[in-house]
């Protein structure tokens, strides 16, 4: 493995990146949905619904959903899978998982299994899950490559994977605003509301270093998937890959 | 979401129907409406339908409708005279096919009934009459492949029509 990765658009050593995305993600959990809100417009909502929709899980089905922090897609998965399905909500930090808990229990939701994990080594048998789902969280991992094999693992013959992630946008107009957005506004609104504005903008520069769609379907691929396909959304700010085992 | 839409649709009757679709699986159907941008493939897996636009490999069914037979079933023209004229082709593994048609004489819901939570009453009710047409059709039919023909025009022509052309007054 590379001795370095990036962290925004710093290189850091390998070994420090994962202890960095960790500082983020503990500065910013406490107000992570309300962020979320504030910075989409609300239309992160609609992301994951679209998600959700075109999972394909079933009641009694198992989901795992990978750096699912808040649970805003635990959620709808348990609602679909019923008292009869299992949802595992992992994430590598604890403080996000612990928001997570509170929001599920805020929305009356119950029967979830919460799970600290390294996308990179998942702790669950082969040929498990029938849909693994991962929503803006495949760019914070320090090895992308490791984590899509492991999901493929874990995912049973057939099962699905979801990407939901930043991607790139073919439009030059809205690619102008979204950057100025992203590295004018994001940082300031993050500094104003969740007094870290160092967090926000290592946001925005983690998605200008994570792979486009293209890219991202061939990493997909390569890890031995059968089949990959995306949708872009709102212009391609985000993509949701639709990944078949 | 108009492949959301298919996918949900199909699903939806695969399992109010509590078809096993098992056999089917690994299965690749594409299904394409020539002159109009309706041109899918149905993946087979873990007993569930996705639909993609490209499933990037070769299909083992495939099933082409061109445009004028899609509108001409919306406006009650006997299907028999579609696929006698041509205007319905499928291709593809025999195997594959009947082991659709065996799934697909199953199914048996009302489809009226379960288009209008999605479309609204008018739409689903134009649809649900004509997928009732199309199902007496293929009731009658002996052949393997002509009845293929009617139960996939059924599950996948109609829930598009429904999307597309709801408001142009065909």
């Amino acid at each position: 493995m590379d001795k370095t990765t990036h962290f925004g658009f710093k290189d850091v050593a390998t070994d420090d990146k994962q202890k960095l995305v960790r500082g983020v993600f503990d500065s910013v959990s406490n107000k992570y949905d309300l962020m979320n809100d504030v910075l989409s417009f609300g239309a992160h909502r609609l992301w994951k619904s679209y998600t959700t929709k075109s999972s394909n899980v079933k009641a009694g089905d198992t989901v795992l959903d990978i750096a699912g922090g808040t649970g805003d897609l635990a959620i709808e998965f348990k609602k679909i899978t019923g008292k009869n399905g299992q949802v595992v909500l992992s994430d590598i930090n604890s403080s996000m998982l612990e928001e997570g808990r509170k929001n599920l229990i805020n929305n009356g939701i119950f029967g979830v299994d919460f799970v600290q994990s390294n996308a990179e080594l998942l702790p669950f048998k082969s040929d498990s899950f029938d849909c693994v789902s991962i929503a803006f969280g495949l760019r914070n991992v320090t090895n992308k490559d490791l984590a899509l094999k492991e999901m493929f693992r874990v995912l049973k013959p057939g099962g699905s994977l979801l990407i939901l992630e930043f991607s790139k946008t073919d439009s030059e107009l809205l690619k102008k605003l979204y950057d100025f957005y992203s590295f004018n506004v994001m940082p300031k609104l993050g500094e104003l509301i969740a007094d870290d504005e160092d967090s926000y903008r290592y946001l925005a520069e983690s998605i200008r270093k994570h792979p486009d769609q293209e890219k991202l379907k061939d990493m997909v691929l390569d890890a031995g998937f059968s089949f990959c396909e995306y949708h872009n959304l709102s212009g391609g700010i985000v993509a949701l890959h639709k990944c078949i085992k | 979401m108009r492949l959301l839409f298919l996918q949900q649709v199909v699903n939806y009757i695969i399992t109010s129907s509590g078809l096993d679709i098992g056999t089917l699986n690994n299965k690749i159907i594409r299904f394409s409406l020539e002159d109009l941008p309706l041109d899918v493939d149905f993946v087979c897996k873990n007993n569930r339908v996705f639909v993609l636009s490209d499933a990037g490999t070769p299909a083992d069914v495939d099933i082409k409708l061109k445009s004028t037979a899609f509108l001409s079933i919306f406006n009650g023209e006997d299907i028999t005279e579609l696929l006698r004229k041509d205007k319905i082709v499928i291709k593809g593994d025999v195997k594959t096919a009947q082991l659709l048609v065996d799934l697909l004489n199953k199914a048996d819901i009302d489809l009226e009934e379960e288009l209008s939570k999605y479309t609204g009453d008018i739409v689903a009710n134009g649809v649900g009459k004509m997928t009732n047409k199309l199902k007496a059709i293929s009731s009658d039919q002996s052949s393997a492949m002509a009845a293929i023909k009617g139960s996939l025009l059924k599950l996948f022509v109609a829930p598009s029509k429904s999307k597309r052309y709801k408001n142009q007054h065909i």
